[in-house]
């Protein structure tokens, strides 16, 4: 058997995989210097700053629905907008979520008219840019709103203009904190009581009636509070005073628009995800529910759809990171969210590398947390996330 | 070679051939039908352009062929895109004269639509060579963004626009209501300053496409833009919204809104090229030269038109063509005049009082008739 | 064996069935009784001089009015690209049958005419409908002459099968329709209209292939730089809204490179569009890449193949198969968000609807109502053909039942 022979370094493939590690690392490195270099350099020939310095300068206009003053800094302009685009998104979530499972549950009904309906929904909106249906819902529904100058008042309870929609709302009266703390021992209170019927059934066999004693305690217990401490929540009712709107929640028509679009849009995607994961259930499932004597509606909701769901996730993860996205989109129409207020600031002046650093950098962590929220409830869920 | 060679030759000398058909400044001779071996077989230049000899702006563009002028789309009047895929406007008619002084060919532009909020960036990016957009001079711009403003072409105020049947006279009765203006604009800035103590809700929009709606449905109760702007689109308003006489301007003009072409800061020749246009038409406006009168002015007296039309001058050393020194070639003013005409003229043509515009001269007229147009003497 | 179904019976299965689809029927009927009639009205009563008088903007943007000729005979390069491709492949599939033994029937005559129709129904209604604004006969006889060539190429490649035919399908004709449109001093920044929609769908998904395939690949290495980069790169960019990277890319691309490259605009849009699409390019072929077997790189390497040639010989042939749907989907998708540009002031077809809504002619009359619901009709119908096509794509292909 011949000696060990040393292979010469230019043929070692050990060598190789560092010295090509290297190299990379070396173009990567100097790839990025010469990008800063490019961007600093030329920045400065152009006389515009290349630090992070313009957050605190002023912001120089007002922001529609918030109270900030044209002097504000920048950084809370942009908080703004952050703020703002969260408000699409808690309220959005949810909503397409709920729309995307009827529609598709309802595009395999058994009932022709229903299922055509949802067919011809899901074809329609799914293969339309959302941009356009945002402009559309915009200028084509909220635009036929009344005007702002002679707003709609409905049942007395609500003021309706293109500009904005106020609902009644609920105002913090006086011994507001007692109520509150109030509430939660009321709740504990509930919690407790569930606890100690689930008990009472295991040790006597009656039935527990928990939700009822839950419930009821609950109600209780805040009614009693509610009267002992002089009605410490009012609804305040919109009314109409001159221009102003005094009192209420206000929500602006341009909020209604951006959201009523997109949760359309991101609505129909989700369906057509929801009606694959359903058809992906393995038919045996609903035969053995159907031989056990469930109904249609205990079958479907017991069985069928937990698994469905299961199968959906990760898309459906993908299309609330599009809906986010997506948000973006009410630049088209005034919505101050965080996009609009970044266009501004460059408008205005402000060094445009950094504000779409900025920008990117705040998509990035709605992305991420909203990955990394639905990660941790599948990895309760014990599934297996692609 | 085996044939698998052969065909990868072939697809990297086609994706050569594509990269050289992007270079639209100059015309690619190799045939589509080409799809031969060797990596050179096409021409070798890329899609950028790369900076000549010359330092200065002035002699890129020359070797570029053709000027790159950021310009408006959507403002009937200033810059507009008409039906048929042609430009008009009063700042289009601008970006003509440039490209007339500096190629002698109206038609060498091309024209780069911008926003209100990347005119800028723009520019400091060298997308663009001059800015010619309605915008407005002012210090910060002048400043911190990098730009150098040049001889202002229009000079106009922020105005608000209302509905006349809404019973506003002054600004302070729109408070509680909503304004619409138009983002990255100093109309934007001027609103949030004068409005300072009346509280009100901007709704800010990238386009006046965007934003005309709004303002028709009501959304918002005043439309603030600068005036000659609001007049446009006051004059243009439909009979079946109820025609221009349904809208109002309000008498209050809250800022001065100087207009006129930008040019990026550190290129003072391209800058003094730019000004110069602008003053030649003003000049010719003085001297009364028309662009259907120029031919006529070979045997003038005048020393200053000999000069600004680059006629020969009679001179101890015999005849001599005046040259300013300013890069371009001898007798350029005519070649801006005879495509564009004089200042008048395009005023006329684009805002006049027989356009749809309606705009009468004001304060955009010479000295001479009590405007503020004066230009410095071309000597 | 079918059982004639008669109405009664058939209504009262699947309408009527429960109480509550009762209830669900009625309500859903009225519904839609209210819309059609109000479409019905809303058409009936609409005036679309705007789309008459504009449809050249909608159509090429302000591409240069003279030189429309070239327009023309790009599409019939176009159709006669499409026609030879659709040949070849049928050719293919009729071999294939051939020498797996099995018969190679196609129905003929009105019968495949009616199968056309209803393969490309949403594409033909919004043919008619730009022909029906058309004012002039032009344009009638230049779709008719695409046809003529389209089913006439179809027909000579079915005969003339080659695997060259293959390349010049594909690659020479639309090159020869792309210079064509970009000679003589025309580029890219002069296109307009539905033509850049289709430009920068097909430039973005061509220029980002190769570049989210090296992603895909530097994703799996095993050299660790690689693997990081390639991974950051995916998930920034597939964190970010593409209106942040146009953003980007008209803004700051111009400071990122040296300032004498001055890259005109629709190059800019270009890079951004680039960029954004490899990310997303890059997951779909990772995904095809996961699909393909472990047996099968084991049973390459028992072979003796290095690594390279078995990624290009056995691994990407498979995985490239199995994304082909994903690919069209992609396809589908970026195309839809070429809207986008409007925003960054390029002229696309829906910065046209804004042009057309601009002009005094028709200015503050709302008809808006009119232009959009055309652009939305053209996107709608390539959207719908498309995701058609990659369903029956992936029907034919077997994928996922192997």
């Amino acid at each position: 058997m011949p000696d060990r022979v040393r292979t010469p370094w230019w043929r070692n493939v050990q060598v190789l995989r560092w010295l090509a590690q290297l190299v990379a690392m070396a173009v990567v490195g100097v790839a990025l210097w010469l990008l800063w270099f490019n961007v600093t350099n030329n920045l400065a020939s152009r006389g515009i700053r290349t630090d992070f310095g313009f957050l605190d300068q002023p912001f120089g206009v007002r922001i529609a629905g918030s109270d900030l003053s044209p002097g504000s800094a920048v950084r809370l302009a942009l908080l703004n907008g952050i703020r703002n685009t969260f408000a699409l998104a808690i309220v959005g979530l949810p909503l397409l979520t709920l729309l995307g499972v009827a529609v598709g549950v309802g595009r395999l009904s058994g009932n022709w008219l229903l299922s055509k309906i949802c067919t011809a929904y899901v074809e329609l909106l799914r293969n339309l840019p959302p941009l356009l249906l945002v402009i559309f819902a915009f200028q084509a529904v909220i635009l036929r709103l009344p005007p702002a100058r002679s707003p709609a008042t409905p049942f007395g309870w609500f003021v309706i203009s293109n500009l904005e929609l106020h609902v009644p709302s609920l105002r913090a009266g006086e011994n507001y904190r007692a109520f509150s703390i109030s509430l939660l021992g009321a709740v504990v209170l509930a919690f407790a009581l569930w606890w100690w019927r689930t008990r009472a059934q295991q040790s006597t066999g009656r039935p527990h009636h928990r939700w009822l004693w839950s419930i009821g305690i609950f109600l209780t217990a805040g009614a009693a509070a509610y009267l002992a401490l002089g009605r410490p929540i009012t609804i305040s009712r919109p009314v109409l005073v001159g221009r102003v709107v005094e009192g209420g929640y206000r929500g602006l028509g341009s909020y209604f628009a951006v959201m009523g679009a997109l949760v359309l849009y991101t609505a129909s995607h989700v369906a057509e995800i929801v009606r694959g994961s359903i058809l992906a259930v393995p038919k045996g499932q609903s035969e053995a529910a159907t031989a056990l004597a469930l109904s249609a509606f205990q079958r479907f909701s017991f069985v069928v759809l937990p698994q469905a769901m299961r199968i959906a996730l990760p898309p459906i993860i993908n299309q609330y990171l599009n809906y986010v996205k997506n948000t973006s989109l009410a630049i088209a129409i005034g919505f101050a969210e965080v996009t609009l207020i970044a266009f501004q600031a460059i408008g205005n002046g402000q060094p445009a590398p950094q504000v779409i650093l900025i920008l990117m950098g705040c998509y990035l962590i709605f992305s991420l947390a909203i990955s990394l929220a639905v990660n941790l409830y599948s990895r309760r869920m014990r599934l297996a996330v692609q | 070679m085996s044939r698998a060679r052969v065909r990868s030759f072939a697809v990297l000398g086609v994706m050569v051939l594509l990269a050289s058909c992007t270079d639209d400044a100059t015309v690619t001779t190799t045939s589509p039908g080409a799809v031969t071996t060797a990596a050179g077989g096409g021409a070798t230049t890329t899609a950028a352009d790369t900076a000549p000899s010359g330092d200065g702006l002035l002699a890129a563009i020359q070797s570029r062929g053709n000027l790159r002028c950021g310009v408006n789309e959507a403002v009937p009047g200033f810059g507009f895109l008409n039906p048929d895929g042609t430009r008009s406007g009063f700042d289009i008619d601008f970006c003509r004269a440039v490209a007339a002084a500096v190629f002698g060919d109206p038609e060498a532009v091309e024209y780069v639509p911008l926003t209100a909020q990347q005119r800028f960036t723009a520019l400091q990016s060298g997308e663009i060579d001059v800015l010619i957009r309605n915008t407005t001079w002012t210090a910060t711009r002048d400043g911190g963004e990098g730009a150098t403003f040049l001889h202002t072409t229009f000079y106009d105020g922020q105005g608000m626009m209302v509905r006349t049947d809404s019973g506003f006279t002054k600004l302070e009765d729109l408070a509680n209501t909503a304004i619409c203006v138009l983002s990255g604009t100093t109309t934007e800035l001027n609103l949030a300053t004068r409005f300072a103590d009346i509280p009100y809700t901007p709704l800010t929009f990238e386009t006046n496409d965007l934003l005309r709606p709004a303002f028709v449905a009501g959304q918002c109760d005043g439309w603030t833009s600068d005036k000659s702007q609001l007049a446009g689109v006051r004059s243009a308003f439909p009979e079946t919204e109820g025609g221009p006489q349904s809208l109002t301007i309000l008498a209050e003009t809250f800022s001065k809104e100087p207009l006129g072409p930008v040019v990026i800061d550190g290129d003072s020749q391209w800058a003094q090229v730019v000004d110069w246009v602008v003053n030649a038409v003003v000049i010719a406006e003085e001297l009364g030269i028309t662009s259907s009168n120029i031919g006529g002015f070979a045997d003038t007296e005048n020393a200053e038109i000999r000069r600004l039309l680059g006629l020969p001058i009679e001179g101890d050393s015999g005849p001599t063509i005046f040259d300013a020194g300013l890069g371009l070639e001898p007798g350029w003013a005519s070649n801006v005049i005879k495509a564009v005409g004089n200042y008048g003229e395009i005023f006329d043509r684009n805002v006049g009082p027989d356009t749809p515009l309606g705009l009468q001269r004001g304060v955009n007229a010479l000295w001479s008739d009590g405007g503020l147009l004066y230009a410095p003497p071309f000597r | 064996m079918t059982v004639a179904v008669t109405p009664g019976p058939w209504v009262r299965k699947h309408l009527f069935s429960t109480p509550f689809n009762s209830v669900v029927t009625t309500v859903l009927a009225t519904g839609l009784v209210y819309l059609v009639s109000a479409l019905v009205q809303f058409l009936a009563g609409a005036d679309f001089e705007i789309l008459r008088v504009n449809l050249a903007l909608f159509m090429v943007g302000s591409f240069p009015r003279n030189q429309l000729w070239r327009v023309v005979v790009a599409v019939l390069c176009l159709a006669v690209s499409a026609g030879m491709a659709s040949g070849l492949l049928l050719a293919a599939a009729r071999q294939r049958a051939n020498t797996a033994g099995l018969g190679f029937e196609r129905p003929s005559g009105m019968t495949a005419l009616v199968n056309v129709v209803r393969r490309f129904w949403p594409l033909l209604v919004f043919i008619i409908v730009c022909l029906a604004l058309t004012t002039t006969i032009a344009p009638t006889l230049v779709t008719m002459a695409a046809l003529a060539l389209l089913s006439a190429s179809r027909l000579l490649s079915q005969r003339l099968h080659r695997r060259q035919f293959g390349w010049i399908a594909v690659v020479v004709w639309p090159l020869a329709a792309y210079y064509i449109l970009s000679s003589s001093g025309l580029g890219w920044d002069d296109w307009g209209g539905l033509m850049l929609t289709i430009f920068l769908t097909v430039a973005g998904i061509l220029f980002a292939f190769p570049l989210g395939m090296a992603l895909a690949i530097g994703r799996r290495s095993s050299l660790p730089v690689l693997r990081w980069f390639s991974v950051s790169y995916i998930e920034l960019i597939r964190g970010v809204p593409l209106i942040t990277l146009l953003l980007m890319g008209v803004f700051a691309l111009g400071f990122f490179l040296p300032l004498e490259l001055r890259p005109s605009h629709v190059t800019r849009v270009l890079v951004a569009i680039t960029a954004f699409e490899a990310a997303y390019i890059a997951e779909v072929i990772r995904g095809g890449l996961r699909s393909v077997g472990i047996g099968q790189t084991e049973a390459a390497s028992s072979l003796g193949l290095s690594n390279w040639k078995t990624m290009r010989l056995i691994v990407l042939p498979q995985a490239l198969r199995a994304t082909i749907p994903a690919m069209v989907g992609q396809f589908i998708s970026l195309f839809k968000d070429t809207t986008l540009v409007a925003v960054v002031g390029l002229g696309d077809i829906l910065a046209a609807s804004a042009f057309a809504n601009a002009q005094p002619d028709f200015n503050a009359r709302g008809l808006a109502r009119i232009t959009l619901p055309f652009v939305a009709l053209a996107f709608w119908a390539g959207s719908y053909t498309m995701s058609r096509e990659a369903g029956r794509l992936e029907r034919s292909l077997g994928i996922g039942e192997r």
